[in-house]
């Protein structure tokens, strides 16, 4: 079964493998809300740093992620470009001043500014990147399911999640069956020996299938659920949602500490927010 | 004094999206610690007499209830569907829908998720119940990597908890292949026997189900139960064939024989039967009639020599397969679920290439030729109607695959017509497909395929799910394909009826290899490929054995006269 993305299905064993949903969610919405809260590179780059140490902690499962890295690292810096096409002096605005490094033409300039602005936006890009790749490589979607339970999340709501990445490669596996009796009846997939209209009007044609044979399904799931208990009590129990580690106990303490630098950083952002956005050092 | 632990009292059912009710005037009782059969066919109501035990009816099915049904004392229209779920447990049909867990562990965990069991109480349930289906050592397993067979398992271990009293089991051999199924049926009997359930098995395979002991059976058609008896006299009875239900294959071997059967002959097992009374005449009957002459075979359409394919470079799909298929056979291809049966039909149908070895069709080499050429000579049907059809009006379906070869109008509606008339679909031609049965739906899409005239037909698992009437109903129209219009067959299956029944050769596939290429009563015959194959030995063999014949002849002797039966039948005006 090779279209299960880079989806973790398995427990592994690594120190960030090892622990609980709970605590994984409770982690990534601290990396998250955090990057998105600041343009403090003091902040952004330690983070970064962390969540490239998380990645490869996972070790084993780097080799999935080459590919979409490659993808993002090129789109980022493709945006940033193109801000800079349009608006050279960006960093003016944003970190109030432009030191000129050097001129192309008087409107395209580089200043030190810019740049720095540049960097940060890429560093905050990178670290969100990062720690929802680790997110994603170190969770289970079963842990998932448990982790938002744990955190106040209706367990039917959690159910969703679960139900849809377990059923995500039977509905691939029904597509490319589907797919193959279709070629087989002739319909011409190849994009060189088709036009694009009547490609994507035979792709209707295939998701016709797909739906009826779909909806059986989610009503035989249904069943096999109410059947089992499903929605009996207000409260739900998790299998896949093992004890409190020593590794959850030491990251209880790094997550409470992000949770006040938040609070931290949106205090100084409301009661004493500086005059430009992103903290420039050399001003 | 026996216990009740479910009683229909006057009961019928109506769905609420139905005039008619589906059940009528239901009056049965089911004792604790029984192990009941409820028979019938496709449509007969046995499946919603089973939902209204478990409480999807009138819960998730609503519709009106007249009577009354009491499952381990509770009136169901008073319960809810959380409490009958104490009590009865359900295994469901599709074993894979029902598995919702992201692991073994957790699916077998799910009930006691719902219940707020503590997880360090719920660990050691699920390694009890898992060690009870013979699960354990696979708590982390994936869905994706099983087998349906411990897919079953699993489900079965699922409802274990709680003590419920009674297990439901709805057509539980519908996905397994022979060798699984028997292994089913066992699992269930053990299970019965060590912890004293009552335990209903909703089936229509009477043979399968007999392969242990059962204690009462109920016969249900239309909407009514027809027979509520012991297997004994349920077999000796001519009810079965009027009710749409296939009797096990030497009781049928023994009725053409002319032997008659009285209660008490112990019918339901063959190991007891006692066949002294019977040899005579068994034997008698089979050399009544000189065996069939192998018939001649046409020239090659598809050569398939030395053909490796692996989807990975871990294991091999196909490893050095090699087989032809000739002008107007019939074959059949089997083996188990993974074996490399829907390997093979994949490379047919061009799909997947060799990466090594190779594929002829009509003499030339298949490289040359696009799926799209291929599927002019090669047509493939799926085994779910409802993953082919795409048209919402018959006519439409039929023509959509000339339509994608681009052929003129004209031509599609001349084509079209013809293979209407063909399939006996004709006078339905406008008809919007969402009205059909099943087997209507499988016939459209056999029909859809034949606008391009193919010369060979794929049919993957054809009869999967079917009674022995819609069997039947679409296993002659094929066979009316391949005498009337010379079309090649190639089931892919692993029901050994049908092999018996309809196919001359069979390919057997094991492991990637195919290891058997021959007439279907030597292939039946031979224990080795059986086992190997995951295949079930056939109770003509036992016969045989028992009154001394040699079991290839006596196979041979057996389709030979099955055949001539149904022509008969079919000249009479039947089915």
């Amino acid at each position: 079964m090779d279209d299960r993305l880079f989806i973790n299905l398995s427990p592994g064993s690594t120190y960030l493998d090892k622990l609980t949903g709970k605590t994984k969610v409770r982690l990534f919405f601290a990396f998250i809300i955090l990057l998105i809260a600041t343009w403090d590179m003091r902040i952004i780059f330690p983070t970064l740093i962390l969540t490239i140490i998380g990645l490869s902690s996972l070790h084993s499962k780097l080799k999935s992620v080459k590919a979409i890295t490659i993808f993002v690292v090129f789109t980022n810096l493709l945006n940033l470009f193109l801000i800079w096409i349009i608006e050279p002096d960006y960093g003016a605005t944003i970190c109030g001043g432009s030191t000129v490094l050097f001129q192309f033409t008087p409107f395209y300039i580089v200043t030190g500014e810019t740049m720095w602005y540049f960097l940060v936006r890429f560093c905050k890009m990178m670290a969100t990147f990062v720690a929802a790749m680790t997110f994603i490589q170190s969770i289970t979607p079963s842990e998932l399911a448990a982790g938002l339970y744990a955190n106040k999340i209706p367990y039917k709501v959690c159910m969703i999640v679960s139900i849809a990445f377990r059923y995500i490669p039977d509905i691939l596996r029904d597509f490319q069956a589907i797919k193959i009796s279709m070629q087989a009846r002739g319909m011409e997939l190849d994009a060189k020996k088709t036009t694009l209209w009547t490609r994507l009007k035979q792709n209707v044609l295939i998701l016709v299938p797909l739906i009826v044979t779909s909806f059986d399904r989610v009503g035989n799931i249904a069943n096999a659920m109410d059947l089992r208990g499903f929605g009996k009590n207000k409260t739900r129990t998790y299998y896949a949602e093992h004890e409190d580690g020593p590794g959850d106990r030491q990251m209880k303490i790094f997550y409470i500490f992000l949770y006040l630098l938040i609070l931290v950083v949106i205090a100084f952002r409301i009661f004493k927010p500086s005059e430009f956005e992103v903290w420039y050092p050399w001003s | 004094m026996k216990e009740p632990v479910i009683e229909f009292k006057d009961f019928s059912f109506r769905y609420k999206s139905q005039n008619e009710f589906t059940l009528h005037d239901i009056n049965l009782t089911i004792y604790a610690g029984e192990k009941v059969l409820i028979l019938g066919p496709s449509g007969s109501g046995k499946s919603t007499l089973g939902n209204c035990i478990n409480g999807l009816i009138p819960f998730s099915y609503e519709g009106e209830i007249k009577g009354s049904l009491k499952v381990s004392g509770i009136e169901t229209q008073n319960a809810n569907i959380f409490t009958l779920s104490n009590h009865v447990g359900t295994v469901l049909q599709d074993s894979d829908a029902q598995f919702v867990g992201l692991s073994v562990g957790e699916d077998i965990a799910f009930s006691l998720e719902n219940d707020a069991v503590p997880r360090s109480e719920m660990l050691g349930k699920v390694e009890a119940v898992a060690g009870v289906v013979g699960m354990e050592g696979f708590l982390g397993a994936l869905p994706y990597s099983l087998s349906g067979g411990q897919k079953q398992k699993v489900a079965l271990g699922g409802i274990m908890h709680n003590d419920v009293q009674t297990l439901l089991f709805d057509e539980p051999l519908a996905a397994l292949d022979p060798a699984m199924g028997m292994t089913a049926i066992d699992l269930i009997d053990q299970i019965q026997k060590a912890h004293g359930k009552t335990v209903l098995i909703i089936e229509h395979r009477l043979e399968d189900v007999l392969y242990r002991h059962v204690d009462r059976i109920i016969l249900v058609n239309d909407g009514r139960i027809q027979l509520d008896t012991t297997p004994d006299e349920l077999l000796c009875s001519d009810i079965l064939k009027a009710n749409g239900i296939r009797e096990p294959l030497y009781i049928s071997a023994l009725k053409n024989a002319g032997i008659r059967f009285t209660p008490g002959d112990h019918l339901d097992n063959i190991e007891e039967l006692d066949f002294d009374r019977y040899k005579d005449d068994v034997v008698k009957a089979f050399q009544s009639v000189a065996l069939s002459a192998a018939k001649p075979k046409g020239e090659k359409i598809i050569e398939v020599s030395h053909v490796s394919y692996g989807y990975n470079k871990e294991r091999l799909a196909l490893s050095d397969v090699s087989f032809d298929i000739c002008r107007g056979e019939k074959i059949s291809i089997v083996g188990k679920n993974g074996a490399g049966k829907s390997t093979a039909a994949k490379l047919i149908c061009g799909i997947i290439r060799p990466q090594s070895g190779e594929v002829k069709i009509n003499g030339e080499d298949y490289m040359a030729l696009s799926i799209r050429d291929i599927g002019c000579i090669v047509g493939y049907v799926m085994q779910n109607p409802n993953q082919m059809l795409v048209k919402d009006i018959i006519k439409d379906e039929v023509g959509l695959v000339m339509q994608l070869h681009g052929f003129a109008q004209e031509e599609i509606d001349k084509r079209t017509e013809r293979v209407l008339r063909m399939c006996d679909l004709y006078g339905m031609r406008n008809w919007p497909v969402g009205v059909l049965s099943y087997g209507q739906k499988k016939r459209i899409t056999i029909a859809s395929i034949l606008g391009l005239q193919p010369d060979v037909i794929i049919l993957d698992e054809p009869t999967a799910g079917q009674d022995y009437k819609r069997y039947t109903e679409i296993m002659s129209f094929i066979d009316e394909l391949n005498r009337d219009f010379g079309i090649t067959i190639v089931f892919i299956t692993h029901d050994m009826h049908l092999a018996i029944e309809y196919t001359d050769r069979s390919i057997v596939f094991a492991d990637s290899k195919c290891i058997a290429d021959d007439v279907v009563f030597k292939v039946l015959s031979n224990n080795e490929i059986i086992e190997r194959a995951n295949l079930k030995q056939t109770s003509l063999v036992t016969l045989a054995e028992r009154c001394g014949i040699d079991p290839e002849q006596y196979i041979h002797y057996f389709i030979d006269s099955e055949k001539a039966e149904r022509e008969a039948f079919a000249k009479e005006g039947g089915i």
